[in-house]
């Protein structure tokens, strides 16, 4: 495969911005994980229907087969909500600060979701440890809590191995760590250097880290994605950055990296694989370059193709069938009312996925 | 309370002189360091009056502008409100961002005003307006709040640097640019900062080992004879700054050991959080117990979060609210607070609308402060913004009116005129701006 081409195919607006969110098993509708709220959205005709509120920003939403709607936010809970009742089933308390991320096991028996409040720990900002675990892993069906597991904070993205027995989690500092939940163990952990800013310029303090993390789809391989670092953090204008990380030998090592002059500047947080295997892709916030969202080969890292949607881009999904691609995501709120309303800002577009 | 707009007058020499220094003093900072204009407001009696009280000052300087949303004035439950809730605090039916829970225990030591709205909305000109209290007017240079209180507050024959900046960081943008120029304005480098602060120890003040005791003392009253007589002679303003400096570092010599973190006792550093903003501001507390006037505590110029605003302000709003709790407790534990102003600001607030960056910008027009200790009357919460935080709707404040507060806080007759004669007039705080009188004690 050489290239792969995009094309809109829908644009769709929600009410307030968009952090997270998932496909339907049919692929005709989503969740999206709102600032505003959780709503479902169909991709077809546009309706939108709200199920539910976080008391802070939901940042995540994923649509199980059942009908089940799991949802994480900043108020560090997560929900139940089962679409065909329309009624919230219930509600755990996870952690003491924000769920950053969460995610489902392929076989949708596991979900985990990452903590972690970045305070200050040294004379330097250096993080202070962990005021409760970072990772914490349950069962979907009853809500049982199965795994605490320790990590630095903020712990910023999560990710369940293909076969689910790896959960990968990924922070602030750029360091990756791989637990086996059979074994409720530490498999590996490696840092990455790359990703995380220390201010010089405006500040002294650490930004950036990890913001999205996915297995590659044989396991073995972990595919990260944010920002490389920066004089002034402030500025948003790292380099568009994801690595690729062997991660189950002695010694994980790198493989490869967003190529030279194919990245502009802006924060990557989120990473989608082609149901294929082939290829994957990136999208965020554009600073400074030509694209937000791009497409990458699997087998040799080259750049495929690329997108500049007009906003920042927080979720991709492909759709089962690999026809597609979903992009999620926020523009800028708006700075005024219009008819004495906020005009939507929260974004979904599908593409059709052709690859030659 | 002296009388308002009354105009104060050394009557000496002094200011032909100091007219054409003065002129010289606003083109450069480096020009300004000779000027001095010590006792232009000097009323010995009432001079006496202040300096007896003891009033002394903390700037938490919160530069790049935190956001009135995540800290004294949330929205909950509105589109503005951003990821982090409100709570409850000791002053029924008021809340603060769920981010300060230990201020919202003493917010009846703390005054809040809701309700500042002034114009710059750049950093370089709203640094400049919110630290020297007025817009510039060149080709003069308004002295810096601190310089104002170490001229009229301080002793300035104390050995212990009467205006301290504790700021680590070398950068900060429009902040380095800021404290790259002139700080003491028309008051004269004498009122100047000590800067002090991670890597900015204060070099060459240790005796070398190879001279004597004895040696030194002689090697200075030779020096300072011959300087003197020098300043005297030639009439040379360079001279006498060159004095004023050998005097400073003379007694910074004598207090070195107060700039020095290490000698802060471990739970006080402890207690204070391990960030370089809340060992400053321990050392701030330090200093002003060991006779410092005004200590101005920053950090470069972290609060400006175009990007990354929540990711930034969930670290730096529980080390500021965790900063004033224990400098505010302290203070009043130790019969200081009554005597001791602290004031935490920054130079404007942040936008209710988030960017697409999941940053706030710049936003002057309505936004939020806090004060506690000397003429402050705690347990207040001054004006308040729109459902939105959009608008203020009551109490408007602007940089005159905080700055006549701060005056008035602190016993500083807030209207005096300067004396400079064949001059533009000023006065401390311009067009007669009130003081916001609900704060004050």
């Amino acid at each position: 495969m050489t290239s792969v081409k995009l094309e809109k195919t829908r644009d769709r607006r929600l009410p307030t911005g968009i952090l997270g969110g998932s496909l339907s098993p049919d692929a005709n509708a989503v969740v999206a994980a709102c600032m505003g709220g959780v709503y479902r959205l169909e991709l077809g005709n546009g309706k939108k229907q709200k199920l539910h509120a976080h008391e802070s920003y939901a940042t995540s939403a994923h649509w199980l087969t059942d009908g089940t709607v799991l949802s994480g936010g900043y108020d560090g809970r997560m929900r139940w909500f089962d679409l065909n009742t329309q009624k919230l089933q219930r509600e755990s308390k996870l952690h003491d600060f924000w769920s950053w991320q969460t995610d489902v096991s392929p076989d949708g028996t596991l979900f985990a979701s990452v903590t972690g409040q970045y305070l200050a720990g040294g004379y330097k900002y250096e993080p202070s440890p962990e005021r409760e675990p970072s990772i914490c892993v349950g069962d979907v069906e009853t809500g049982e809590i199965l795994h605490r597991l320790p990590h630095v904070p903020s712990v910023q993205s999560v990710a369940f191995s293909p076969d689910g027995r790896f959960v990968a989690a990924g922070n602030l500092m750029g360091e990756v760590r791989v637990y086996d939940l059979r074994l409720g163990e530490l498999a590996n952990r490696f840092t990455t250097p790359d990703f995380t800013s220390w201010g010089i310029i405006k500040s002294h303090c650490y930004l950036g880290g990890i913001f999205a993390i996915r297995f590659t789809p044989a396991g073995d391989e972990l595919l990260l994605a944010g920002m490389g670092p920066m004089r002034d953090p402030m500025a948003g204008n790292g380099r568009q950055l994801w690595q690729r990380w062997k991660w189950d030998v002695a010694e994980p090592k790198m493989t490869d990296q967003t190529h030279d002059a194919e990245s502009g500047e802006g924060l990557m947080e989120t990473l989608a694989v082609h149901p294929s295997g082939e290829f994957f892709a990136m999208g965020g916030r554009l600073r400074g370059g030509d694209w937000n969202v791009a497409v990458f080969s699997l087998k040799n890292g080259n750049r495929l193709a690329t997108l500049k949607t007009g906003y920042r881009a927080t979720t991709l999904r492909f759709t089962p069938d690999g026809e597609s691609l979903v992009v999620m995501g926020a523009q800028g709120q708006p700075t005024k009312l219009k008819d004495g309303k906020l005009p939507e800002f929260g974004r979904v577009e599908q593409y059709s996925v052709t690859a030659a | 309370m002296p009388n308002r707009k009354t105009k104060l007058t050394c009557g000496s020499d002094e200011h032909t002189v100091h007219r054409r220094l003065f002129l010289q003093g606003s083109m450069s900072a480096a020009t300004a360091s000779v000027a001095s204009f010590n006792g232009l407001f000097s009323i010995p009696a009432l001079a006496e009056e202040t300096k007896r009280s003891g009033k002394k000052c903390i700037l938490l300087w919160l530069c790049g502008a935190p956001s009135q949303f995540e800290t004294w004035d949330p929205k909950p439950g509105t589109a503005t409100s951003g990821p982090f809730g409100a709570i409850s605090t000791s002053l029924p039916g008021i809340q603060i961002s769920s981010l300060m829970p230990k201020c919202a225990t003493i917010m009846d030591k703390l005054a809040v005003v809701r309700s500042m709205s002034t114009k710059p909305n750049e950093h370089f000109q709203a640094i400049d307006t919110l630290t020297r209290g007025d817009k510039p007017r060149p080709p003069f240079t308004r002295p810096i709040l601190g310089s104002v209180i170490a001229e009229q507050l301080g002793q300035l024959d104390s050995p212990v640097p009467q205006f301290v900046l504790l700021d680590p960081c070398p950068e900060g943008n429009e902040f380095k640019g800021f404290k790259a120029g002139n700080w003491a304005g028309w008051l004269g480098a004498e009122y100047g900062p000590v800067r002090a602060g991670g890597d900015y120890g204060i070099p060459n003040i240790e005796k070398l080992d190879a001279i004597s005791q004895a040696d030194h003392a002689d090697r200075e009253a030779l020096r300072s004879f011959f300087s003197k007589k020098f300043e005297n002679d030639q009439r040379s303003a360079a001279a006498a700054s060159h004095n004023a400096a050998f005097d400073r570092v003379k007694g910074l010599m004598s207090c070195a050991p107060l700039f020095d973190l290490e000698t802060l006792p471990k739970a006080d550093r402890e207690r204070y959080g391990a960030g370089a903003f809340a060992q400053h501001a321990l050392q701030a507390r330090h200093l002003i117990e060991n006779g410092s006037t005004f200590v101005m505590v920053a950090n470069g110029m972290p609060w400006d979060n175009h990007v990354f605003q929540h990711e930034m302000h969930q670290m730096l709003v529980p080390e500021l609210d965790n900063i004033l709790f224990q400098l505010v407790t302290d203070l009043d534990e130790r019969g200081m607070l009554d005597d001791t102003l602290v004031i935490a600001m920054g130079e404007f607030g942040r936008t209710p609308w988030l960017n697409e960056a999941r940053g706030r910008d710049h936003y002057p027009k309505a936004w939020s402060l806090a004060m506690a200790g000397a003429g402050i009357r705690g347990g207040v919460v001054h004006g308040a913004t729109d459902a939105g935080g959009y608008e203020v709707v009551d109490g408007k404040a602007d940089n005159q009116n905080l700055f006549a507060t701060i005056f008035s806080a602190l016993g500083i007759a807030p209207h005096e005129e300067y004396d400079l004669p064949g001059l533009p007039t000023f006065y401390r705080v311009e067009e007669d701006a009130e003081p916001i009188a609900e704060v004050l004690a």
